[in-house]
């Protein structure tokens, strides 16, 4: 179990690495699926299933579903893959920074492995997770009106800024 | 650092180096912001479980709320970066012009 989840951490770092080597966004976005995949994975083995759904819904199923209409907008003639020579020097670079980084920064001490699940301790009534975003509803029901504000502040800044008819962002003139 | 933690942090490095290092496309910038959001939310999910305090989990949540505002907003540039250029790339948005 514990090298299933080194497995998924390892294909969460993967999947990153696939979307920051910056291929064409129609590949860019498969890499961001399976890191929040394996990501959900993670969190499902600690227990905390709750946020992980949360994810899962949120992230994928409204934020990448909107991304990958938008990846339309991004039509190159020649798509570059994984296999392109760019992107994987791309890639391999980012790996050497961070390689280097750990070898200069000294974290050589790797193999402490270790993690509390969510019934580690407490009261094992209403699980971690659940109880914590119940807080949201009762004790935090001030940054609760505040974030619903943000978010229909948000709206009305996605209306502005694609207004066009000469009263939009980004003009050319 | 335990290999897990080391995980999400170089995933967070890669984000940030991608970002930086973005090459033609506008949409690929944003894709890695997302990618750092992504890395961000795990470790603040993970650490009500490793402290078991209950009511810290409620910030991964609150900040999955604020990225969906951050690429709302963000993709509604893309859109008018390509009503205004015709394309998303990068080396239209050329105001500066020294």
């Amino acid at each position: 179990m514990t090298y299933f989840v080194i497995f998924l951490g390892i294909c969460f770092m993967l999947g990153v690495l696939a979307v920051a080597s910056n291929p064409s966004p129609y590949y860019g976005v498969v890499g961001l699926v399976v890191a929040s995949v394996m990501g959900c994975g993670w969190l499902v083995s600690l227990g905390v299933s709750f946020v992980s759904l949360a994810l899962f819904l949120v992230y994928l199923g409204g934020m990448l579903v909107v991304f990958v209409y938008s990846v339309s907008l991004a039509a190159d003639p020649y798509p570059e893959a994984w296999g392109d020579w760019r992107v994987v020097g791309y890639g391999l670079g980012f790996v050497l920074v961070v390689w280097m980084g750990v070898v200069l920064g000294g974290l050589v001490d790797f193999w402490k492995v270790g993690v509390v699940t969510v019934d580690g301790g407490g009261v094992s009534f209403a699980r971690l997770d659940f109880s914590g975003v119940a807080v949201f509803y009762s004790c935090g029901v001030g940054l609760f009106l505040v974030a619903g504000w943000g978010l229909l502040l948000a709206l009305f800044v996605v209306l502005e800024l694609v207004r066009g008819l000469s009263r939009g962002a980004i003009r050319a003139v | 650092m335990s290999p897990l933690h080391f995980s999400f942090y170089s995933a967070f490095t890669f984000s940030s180096l991608g970002l930086a290092f973005h090459r033609t496309h506008l949409i690929s910038a944003l894709l890695c912001l997302e990618s750092m959001m992504l890395s961000m939310f795990i470790p603040l999910s993970i650490w009500p479980v490793e402290n078991q305090t209950p009511s810290f989990a409620l910030v991964p949540i609150l900040m999955l709320a604020f990225s969906a505002c951050e690429t709302g907003t963000g993709l509604a540039m893309l859109v008018a970066s390509a009503r205004t250029h015709g394309s998303d790339h990068l080396h239209n948005l050329n105001l500066l012009q020294c």
